[in-house]
């Protein structure tokens, strides 16, 4: 960097992302929090242990394989060429933008000089996929093993996630070119697809032991703590304002992007360097946070732990097309979102026996899929990106946003890339006898040996005298 | 094993070298070889001590409320 204003361009944009990279691990400390919160005291270690764990899993898988899937991966490979080498081989050249450099021997991969942004944009990404990990952790609690969920969290944390971000979240992503895709907060390719996922595994798992009566009728097997439930999704919404800034670019020139000669225009943009502003992203965040939870109060009857999740509900709904929605737009997507992800989780429940623990599958999986839903007719002739707009399926230029295309878009989030490979990976882990706990140790509780050997020492150094 | 000796000698090429990192132009291909050992050990390991832990705690049996002697006071 040689002079002052390229500078201070780079230095910004290296900061902002660290910012938010902070805010975002409040997510992760949300999470365990309400996952401790909804387990039985008998299980709280190893549940707290299991969610924490994901965080070096996925991180250091992230760094090996992770991030150059994201690179590598826009075209398909083999679906629609990219841009910058009109090629729809895996994205290995020496362009700008090739995955070649985020292999985990590049150079770059670490401390260089001649690079302020690729850390810090690594690790914006990064705690994106500790967060899809984390809403299928919750989702499952009491009867996996931490092995299978170890596989399982970096299945979804570092390599599926990250294929439908490559498609459908980068600039150069086939889902925007042939389908329109737009999905501006990640109401797909993070919760859509995470749900998804949560509920391919809960399929092969199973209820927890008790869930369901001999006659088949759901129990409620309500949070050990609601307190901690409470702080943790109130965490978790204080997380979220960090993920919605990751997702936009501080600060561009579009002008020079776009090819408009003699044209300046600085702004921020969102992932598809299109532009948005990070003023009006909070209106938005704000408005459907509060549809979601007005929905979530009124649906659930005032009870505290869906008006939570309500809340986290409404955004995830919205997101997708909350760089551009007006604020009641976003709070009426929000609070539509809510009653069809509470309807759907307990008719889900009921008729397929499926014991999602905390929700998620409704508040991130169903909510996100309607969100994208929505966001094609109400952002239908929107331009998906700002490089070439053409027609459906042309695949060389950009398709506009349009319901069928967001449709399918969530087809392939929640079903394709979620909950397949979720069932599938769920079957091999049983088929080797490794997916759930024994009965017995379900019943006895996954803490009984840690708890016998805390009240052994309660015992020695209470009956101590020097 | 320094990759920089001198930042004035450094800084004052003609083309800066971003890649200040000990080991570094030769040694990365082989940090990430340790690295992934050291991952997947790491779950070879684990998986075998938990299944371990879960078998002998299956074996014992115990009840759905036998835990709660166990709860500590202090």
């Amino acid at each position: 960097m040689t002079d002052q204003l390229g500078a201070l361009t780079t230095i910004f944009t290296e900061f902002y992302y660290w910012v938010t990279v902070v805010l975002m691990f409040l997510i992760h400390v949300g999470f365990c929090m309400y996952e401790v919160g909804a387990s039985r005291y008998k299980h709280h270690q190893h549940t707290l242990m299991k969610n924490t764990m994901l965080i070096p899993l996925v991180t250091v898988t992230w760094f090996f394989f992770g991030w150059w899937i994201y690179w590598a991966f826009p075209t398909g490979p083999g679906i629609a060429p990219s841009i910058m080498n009109e090629s729809t081989a895996l994205i290995t050249d020496e362009s700008t933008f090739s995955a070649r450099w985020y292999v985990a021997a590049s150079e770059y991969m670490a401390i260089n000089l001649g690079d302020h942004i690729s850390g810090v944009f690594w690790a914006a990404f990064l705690l994106f996929s500790w967060t899809a990990a984390s809403i299928v952790s919750g989702a499952i609690i009491e009867r996996i093993t931490t092995f299978a969920f170890g596989i399982l969290a970096i299945a979804i944390g570092s390599v599926f996630w990250t294929i439908d971000a490559a498609w459908g979240w980068h600039f150069d992503g086939w889902m925007l070119k042939i389908l329109g895709y737009h999905d501006a907060y990640a109401s797909g390719v993070i919760h859509a697809i995470a749900g998804g996922f949560a509920l391919g595994v809960l399929c092969v798992l199973g209820p927890r032991i008790g869930k369901f009566s001999s006659s088949g009728e759901p129990r409620n097997i309500g949070p050990r703590n609601p307190w901690l439930v409470t702080v943790g999704l109130f965490l978790i919404y204080t997380g979220f304002w960090g993920f919605y800034a990751a997702c936009n670019i501080p600060i561009f020139d579009l002008g020079p992007e776009y090819g408009m000669e003699g044209v300046t225009y600085w702004t921020a943009t969102n992932i598809y360097v299109t532009p948005t502003t990070l003023s009006g992203i909070t209106f938005n965040f704000l408005m459907s946070l509060s549809g979601g939870l007005l929905a979530g109060y009124w649906i659930a009857k005032g009870d505290p732990f869906w008006t939570y999740s309500s809340g986290l509900a409404g955004v995830i709904c919205a997101s997708a097309g909350n760089d551009l929605y007006h604020p009641i737009q976003a709070m009426i997507i929000g609070m539509i979102g809510v009653v069809i992800a509470y309807k759907l989780h307990y008719w889900v429940e009921r008729k397929f026996k499926i014991d999602d623990a905390v929700g998620a599958v409704a508040v991130h999986g169903y909510a996100g899929f309607v969100g994208l839903v929505i966001c094609g007719f109400v952002l239908n002739g929107y331009p998906s990106s700002g490089y070439s707009v053409g027609a459906m399926w042309d695949g060389t230029t950009y398709a506009s946003i349009n319901p069928l295309g967001q449709f399918l878009g969530a087809i392939i989030m929640f079903g394709v890339l979620g909950m397949l490979p979720g069932y599938v990976i769920a079957k091999v882990l049983h088929g080797m006898g490794k997916l759930r706990i024994p009965r017995e140790v379900e019943i006895a509780g996954l803490d009984y040996e840690m708890m016998e050997s805390a009240k052994s020492d309660e015992k020695a150094v209470s009956s101590a005298t020097r | 094993m320094a990759t920089v000796t001198n930042w004035i000698d450094h800084l004052s090429a003609e083309e800066v070298v971003g890649a200040v990192y000990p080991g570094a132009g030769g040694s990365e291909m082989t940090l990430v070889i340790i690295g992934i050992v050291l991952w997947l050990g790491w779950h070879v390991l684990t998986a075998r001590s938990e299944s371990e832990e879960l078998s002998r705690l299956a074996r014992k049996r115990h009840g759905a409320n036998d835990h709660k002697s166990n709860i500590t006071d202090w």
